[in-house]
C-alpha cells in the first residue's frame, strides 16, 4: 500500500483540509500551499476513503476540484465523525485493549501481576510489565477500568458501566442519544455511544445544520476546561502559526445559528474581542487568573449590546451605538414580519408609530454588525439612522449599486 | 480523557464486531469490515486481526479472547451524558424520575460543559416550550409513531391558524437549532403526500395503532419539497465575501466553479422549495457583494424587493 494509512496520528492535520474540501467544494491541488503534494494525496485520499459518498469531483477547468457536497438537512448522522474515528494505533494497542477487557471481565480486582500471569496463561503472550501497567493507566484515565490502592500496590477492574446497561435499562436514553448526537456541543461523543450500542439515528434529521462544527470540538473541550478552571490560555492560529496569541482569558463560545461562524470571546491585551474557532489549529493552557470572576462579570454585561460577536471598533471599543429603523409593514398580511422582527431583534425595542408603521430602535457595540440583518428586510425600510453615520451611508449606496449596477432594469 | 482516541476508533469497532463470534467464516468477517469499515479498510486490516484471531482446521477464524468483548462507557461518554441530563430537551425523552435515577447511577461525574459555555447569538426568541407537559406527550408519541412507521391522528392548528385534521405517516422529527423547534416530516395519508407540522402546533395527536405496510422514506420528502432548479449566484471577493458566503451556506448541496482570472465564484445552491423565501432574504443579505444569476423567476423576486427598496430610500432618505 506504499506506506499509505486510513488512520492518523493527529487530527490537526486532518481538520484543515476537510474542512476545505467541505466548506469551499472549489479548491484544486495546488491551493493547498501548506504541505506538499504527497502530503495533498494522502489527505485526499484518506477523506475520501472515509467520506466516499459524499465526494464530489469536476474537471471542467483541466483542474481537478475535489469537493465533499451534501444537503446536511437530509441526512441521519454527520459523516465528520469519521474523521474522530480514525486514530492510529499500534497491534500492541489493539491487542492489549481486547485482551485486557477479556482478563479483568469477571469484574473483580486484579494486581498487574496477576493480570500479567492471566494474560500469559490465557492468550500464551507475554507483555512487558511497563508497557501493561502504561496502558491499564491510559485506560483509568479514559474512565474503562476502576483502580484502588491497598497499601503500595495498585489493584485494577473493568468499570462495570457498559453502553448497553445504559442504552438499554432507561427508557428513552437511546432516542436522547440519537437526537443530541446530531447536533452541536460534541455530537460525536452521542454518536460514539450508538455506534457502542449499534444503534442509529432513525428518528431524527437537522435543519440548519452545520455539520463541520464537529472539527473544532476538540479543542471546545480543551477551553471549556480552561473556563472552568479559570486559567489562561494561549491559542495557534491554522492561517498565522509563527504567531501564537497569548495571556487570553477563555470567557464563553459564541455561535451563530444563520452564519454558521463560532467564535471563542475572551479577554486579552485590556479588550473583550472575539476568535474564529475554525481557524484554531490548537489550545495550550496556561495559569489560573486571579481576577477571573471579575472579568467574566465585565463581559456578562457587555454581552447584553453584543448583536453577533464583535465587541466593536478599535476606535470606539465597548462604546454603545444606537441604530433606529423604520418600517413599512402591512399589518393584516404580512402579520409574520413583525413576528419575524419580535424574535430576532435581540435586545432590540419594536414599536407601532402608526397604521402600518413600526420602528426598532437597537442599542449594540458595532453597529456595523447589523447590516446584513437589515438587508433581510429589503423592501420594508423606511429609514435607517444610526449614530455611526456610516452604517446608514453603507446601506443606501448598496441598494443603490444593487439597483444601478446588478439588477439593471430589463436584465431579468 | 480524549474525544480522539482509537478506543473509538472504526478499526477497534471493527474487531469487536468480529471477535464476537465464536466461530467466522473469512466472507463474514470480509463483510463485516465492508459494512463498518472505510472504503479501503479491508486492505488494511490484517487476515488474523493483528493477532486476536486463529485459524482452525476449517479455515475458519476464532478468537484467541475468551469472552465476548464489552463495550464500557467511557469517562468522557459519562461526563456528556451528564451535561445532557441538564438540556432542556432531555424532558422531551426522560421522565424526571429517569434523569433523577441517570444521575444518581452516574455519580460524582462532572459535566463535560455547562449551557453557560454557550451563547447563540441569533437563535429566535420564539422557540418550542420544552417543558410544557402536552407538548412532551405529542412529541413522545411522534417518537413511537416514527419508530413503528404508525398512522397516526394528528390536530392541529395550521399558519393561518385553522383548525386541522388528518392521518399521516411521521417519517422523521426534523429540529432547527435556530429556530429551536421540532417538525413531524410526515406523509398524509388522505393527499397521499408529503408535508410538516410543527409539534408546537399540535393539539391532540392519537397512535392509531394500524401500522402503514408501503414502504415510505424520507426520501420522499425530500425529493417532493427539493427545488425543480437550483439557484445560482455570483459571489464576489471583496469584504472577505465568499469566505462568509461558503460558510453561512455550508449546509445546502451545491457546486462551485471559481474563476481565478476574475476572482468570481458562480455558486448553484439546491433548496428545499418551502424555504424558498428565507434563501432569498439570507442571499439579499450579501447586498451588492452578491448577485442572484437565475432561476428568472427567483431573480425577479429579488429585484421587485430592491425596486421596493430604492423607491422607499429615495422618498423619504
Amino acid at each position: 500500500m506504499g506506506g499509505f494509512s486510513e488512520l492518523v496520528k493527529n487530527f490537526d492535520k486532518t481538520r484543515h483540509y476537510i474542512r476545505d474540501f467541505f466548506i469551499y467544494g472549489f479548491k484544486v491541488r495546488g491551493d493547498f500551499e501548506r504541505k506538499s503534494k504527497r502530503t495533498y494525496d494522502d489527505e485526499k485520499r484518506r477523506i475520501e476513503s472515509w467520506l466516499s459518498d459524499y465526494m464530489k469531483y469536476d474537471n471542467s477547468q483541466h483542474r481537478k476540484k475535489v469537493a465533499i457536497s451534501l444537503d446536511s438537512g437530509c441526512i441521519s448522522e454527520n459523516p465528520l465523525y469519521n474523521a474522530y474515528y480514525s486514530k492510529s494505533f499500534t497491534p500492541n494497542d489493539i491487542k492489549l485493549h481486547f485482551f485486557i477487557i477479556d482478563t479483568l471481565i469477571d469484574g473483580n480486582f486484579m494486581s498487574l501481576k496477576e493480570i500479567l500471569l492471566k494474560m500469559d496463561k490465557s492468550y500464551n503472550e507475554l507483555f512487558e510489565m511497563q508497557t501493561v501497567r502504561k496502558k491499564l493507566l491510559e485506560y483509568v484515565e479514559e474512565g474503562i477500568i476502576l483502580t484502588k490502592k491497598v497499601k503500595k500496590t495498585s489493584y485494577f477492574r473493568l468499570s462495570p458501566d457498559t453502553v448497553g446497561d445504559f442504552t438499554e435499562k432507561y427508557e428513552g436514553l437511546a432516542d436522547a442519544v440519537k437526537f443530541f448526537s446530531e447536533t452541536q456541543k460534541f455530537g460525536v461523543i452521542g454518536n460514539s455511544i450508538l455506534k457502542s450500542a449499534g444503534i442509529r439515528n432513525d428518528i431524527f434529521v437537522t435543519k440548519h445544520n452545520y455539520i463541520v462544527h464537529t472539527l473544532e470540538d476538540i479543542i471546545i473541550s480543551e477551553i471549556i476546561e480552561a473556563i472552568e478552571n479559570k486559567k489562561y490560555i494561549s491559542v495557534v492560529n491554522f492561517r498565522n502559526k509563527d504567531k501564537t496569541i497569548n495571556n487570553i482569558i477563555p470567557l464563553q463560545i459564541m455561535s451563530s445559528l444563520e452564519t454558521g461562524r463560532r467564535y471563542l470571546a475572551m479577554y486579552v491585551d485590556k479588550r473583550f474581542t472575539s476568535l474564529r474557532l475554525d481557524f484554531t489549529e490548537k489550545i495550550i493552557t496556561g495559569n489560573i487568573c486571579d481576577y477571573y470572576d471579575e472579568i467574566y462579570s465585565q463581559y456578562m454585561n457587555c454581552c447584553k449590546y453584543c448583536f453577533n460577536a464583535s465587541f466593536g471598533p478599535w476606535k470606539n471599543y465597548l462604546k454603545t451605538e444606537t441604530v433606529t429603523i423604520d418600517f413599512f409593514i402591512d399589518e393584516i398580511n404580512e402579520k409574520y414580519i413583525i413576528e419575524r422582527l419580535e424574535r430576532e431583534k435581540r435586545n432590540g425595542i419594536l414599536e407601532k408609530t402608526g397604521n402600518n408603521y413600526f420602528r426598532l430602535t437597537i442599542k449594540t457595540l458595532d453597529s456595523n454588525e447589523l447590516i446584513p440583518w437589515i438587508r433581510t428586510f429589503t423592501g420594508r425600510i423606511i429609514s435607517l439612522k444610526s449614530s455611526n453615520a456610516d452604517v446608514t451611508e453603507r446601506f443606501c449606496n448598496d441598494i443603490r449599486q444593487l439597483k444601478n449596477v446588478i439588477y439593471k432594469d430589463g436584465e431579468l | 480523557m480524549k474525544i480522539f482516541h482509537e478506543i473509538y476508533s472504526n478499526y477497534f469497532r471493527i474487531a469487536s464486531e468480529i471477535l464476537k463470534f465464536p466461530e467466522i467464516t473469512r466472507d463474514s468477517k470480509n463483510k463485516i469490515i465492508s459494512e463498518l469499515g472505510f472504503t479501503e479498510t479491508n486492505a488494511h486490516i490484517p487476515d488474523d486481526l493483528w493477532g486476536l484471531l486463529q485459524k482452525n482446521q476449517y479455515g475458519n477464524y476464532i478468537p484467541v479472547i475468551k469472552n465476548k468483548p464489552v463495550s464500557i462507557l467511557t469517562g468522557i461518554q459519562k461526563r456528556w451524558l451528564m451535561a445532557k441530563l441538564e438540556s432542556p430537551e432531555i424532558l422531551l425523552f426522560l421522565e424526571k424520575n429517569t434523569i433523577d435515577s441517570l444521575k444518581k447511577r452516574l455519580g460524582n461525574v462532572k459535566p463535560l460543559y455547562s449551557e453557560k459555555h454557550f451563547r447563540y447569538t441569533d437563535r429566535f426568541s420564539d422557540g418550542d416550550d420544552f417543558s410544557d407537559m402536552n407538548y412532551q406527550k405529542n412529541f413522545r408519541k411522534i417518537v413511537s409513531a416514527v419508530k413503528k412507521h404508525e398512522v397516526t391522528e394528528i390536530n392541529f392548528v395550521s399558519r393561518n391558524n385553522k383548525n386541522l385534521k388528518g392521518l399521516y405517516i411521521p417519517l422523521k422529527i426534523q429540529y432547527s437549532p435556530k429556530n429551536n423547534r421540532f417538525r413531524i416530516l410526515a406523509f398524509s395519508v388522505q393527499k397521499y403526500r408529503t408535508s410538516v407540522i410543527n409539534i408546537g402546533r399540535i393539539t391532540d395527536i392519537k397512535n392509531t395503532g394500524m401500522i402503514f405496510t408501503e414502504n415510505i422514506s424520507v426520501e420522499r420528502y425530500f425529493n417532493e419539497h427539493k427545488c425543480h432548479e437550483p439557484v445560482t449566484v455570483r459571489v464576489s471577493t471583496g469584504r472577505n465575501t465568499t469566505e462568509r458566503f461558503f460558510m453561512e451556506f455550508a449546509p445546502y448541496e451545491k457546486r462551485t466553479e471559481y474563476d481565478s482570472e476574475t476572482g468570481v465564484c458562480m455558486v448553484q445552491l439546491w433548496y428545499d422549495r418551502q424555504d424558498e423565501t428565507e434563501l432569498l432574504i439570507r442571499l439579499l443579505s450579501y447586498g451588492a457583494m452578491l448577485e442572484i444569476v437565475s432561476p428568472p423567476d427567483f431573480r425577479r423576486k429579488a429585484k421587485e424587493r430592491i425596486d421596493r427598496q430604492y423607491e422607499l430610500l429615495h422618498k423619504v432618505m
